[in-house]
């Protein structure tokens, strides 16, 4: 099953990414971003399954969240498939 | 005790916010610091309070929901977001220590006070709309008086600052729990309110509602989030909340958010005005009481002053106190507010009731005063 992560600005952003997503659905949950998709350091991600991603993105636009990057986890790293 | 302070600190509350105070010290860490249980369950707490904030006074999203620790530390960064050294800032009369200590701590502001009567919101609008009309850079407003629970005409100060393309800030201080507040129905740029009065929640917990781009930090320091860059991020809420967060407090203020929208603003307002104004016609029946009461019920909320001829008010507050009675006397840290009202020298009595007190405490309140005034007690 392949999984994306959405970066987000902040835990706040973070957790209403997910609020925002589940009231439509969508399964997901937002852990510490992984030290290399954080460049800024200390980042917030959203994980969530690919058969969702069609959609995500423009759910979370239309309530004002806007990812950073979104990536593909892939095996021994991520691949950013939009920005 | 008979707890008669609310517009100080409300004393008793609800028991749910007892509890999670508690829980929160056993539980809880610092949110956003940590990948375990304890981070996360703070982590939903405080987003859990600020969505709840949120939807309570009508903010778009929870990130412009910040904690601070009172009303003073978010006026302060209210006012230092907005107002530059020389400034124009248009305040009302009825303005806390809280509003004019930061004000002056700028260089060269000039201050505008609108010092209408009480009780007189028309005269109030014309002559925010005149000082407003002859240039301003910021106006800043409180809701509701400290010292005589006069509610200002907010709504209609904001629509003059809106029509002018002023920012505007509130003092909330008095209202946030007591009176329907909008942010974005009023469009102020900032309304600061404290989380220990009306909202039910402890001592040392505040928001700071946000709805103006110009945000400057009082403080830097750790986030919690893009730890590299050694400014502090742009985002809200993380942009004015340095430092690790008071969980017990914003364990307590979601509770006390909570009782406040299962009790209803509407009613926690009616059962405290009822309140007062059944203290005052009590009370206009001892010798030498002078108090402020607004004919409208409208334009006054539960918070009521007033002087008894001949006697020192803090002395008088002194003599309740050591007859179990809590009230406030003095100048209530607004002077502008006493000297509007013609009261800055004598300074008044203030009893705020809550949510949580009783015609009885009333009758007991107004027993032990007149036992003071007929039986010419003296401290």
């Amino acid at each position: 099953m392949e999984r994306y992560l959405m970066i987000a600005r902040s835990v706040t952003q973070a957790q209403r990414m997910v609020r925002v997503l589940e009231q439509n659905g969508i399964f997901c949950r937002w852990f510490k971003a992984p030290t290399a998709l954080s460049s800024s350091g200390c980042g917030y991600a959203v994980t969530l399954e690919e058969k969702y991603l069609s959609k995500a993105p423009a759910l979370l636009e239309a309530n004002g969240l806007i990812p950073l990057r979104i990536y593909k986890k892939v095996n021994d790293g991520y691949e950013e498939v939009s920005s | 005790m008979i707890y008669l302070d609310a517009g100080a600190t409300t004393l008793e509350k609800p028991a749910s916010v007892r509890r999670a105070v508690e829980k929160a010290v056993r539980t809880m860490s610092s949110p956003g610091r940590g990948s375990y249980p304890a981070s996360h369950l703070a982590e939903e707490t405080a987003f859990s309070c600020r969505t709840e904030a949120a939807e309570l006074f009508g903010v778009s999203s929870p990130e412009r929901v910040v904690f601070t620790e009172n009303a003073t530390h978010g006026l302060n960064i209210a006012i230092k977001s907005l107002v530059k050294p020389g400034d124009r800032v248009v305040i009302s009369g009825y303005e806390h220590n809280a509003v004019t200590r930061p004000l002056c701590a700028i260089p060269r502001v000039e201050r505008v006070i609108v010092d209408t009567p009480l009780f007189c919101p028309e005269q109030a609008v014309e002559e925010f709309q005149r000082a407003i009309g002859q240039g301003a850079d910021v106006v800043i407003c409180n809701h509701v008086s400290n010292v005589f629970g006069y509610r200002q005409p907010l709504e209609e100060i904001a629509c003059l600052c809106r029509e002018a393309g002023v920012p505007l800030i509130v003092d909330a201080s008095q209202s946030a729990g007591v009176v329907p507040l909008h942010l974005e129905q009023l469009g102020a740029a900032f309304i600061a309110m404290p989380g220990h009065k009306g909202l039910y929640g402890p001592q040392g917990t505040g928001l700071l509602l946000c709805n103006c781009e110009c945000n400057r930090p009082l403080m830097e320091g750790g986030t919690g989030s893009v730890s590299r860059q050694q400014t502090m991020p742009e985002e809200l809420p993380d942009r004015l909340e340095a430092g690790t967060h008071n969980m017990p407090g914003i364990a307590g203020l979601l509770e006390g958010i909570r009782f406040v929208r299962s009790v209803g603003v509407e009613e926690i307002a009616r059962h405290e005005r009822c309140l007062a104004r059944y203290a005052a016609q009590k009370l206009q029946e001892l010798p030498g009481i002078r108090l402020w009461l607004a004919e409208k019920e409208t334009e006054q909320t539960g918070v009521l002053s007033f002087v008894v001829e001949g006697r020192d008010c803090q002395e008088l507050g002194e003599l309740l106190a050591q007859r179990g009675v809590a009230v406030r006397a003095g100048l209530h840290c607004a002077p502008l507010a006493h000297r509007t009202a013609g009261t800055l020298e004598t300074g008044t009595v203030r009893l705020s009731p809550s949510a949580f007190n009783t015609r009885n405490q009333i009758d007991q309140f107004v027993a032990e005063l007149s036992d003071i005034i007929r039986e010419n007690v003296r401290f």
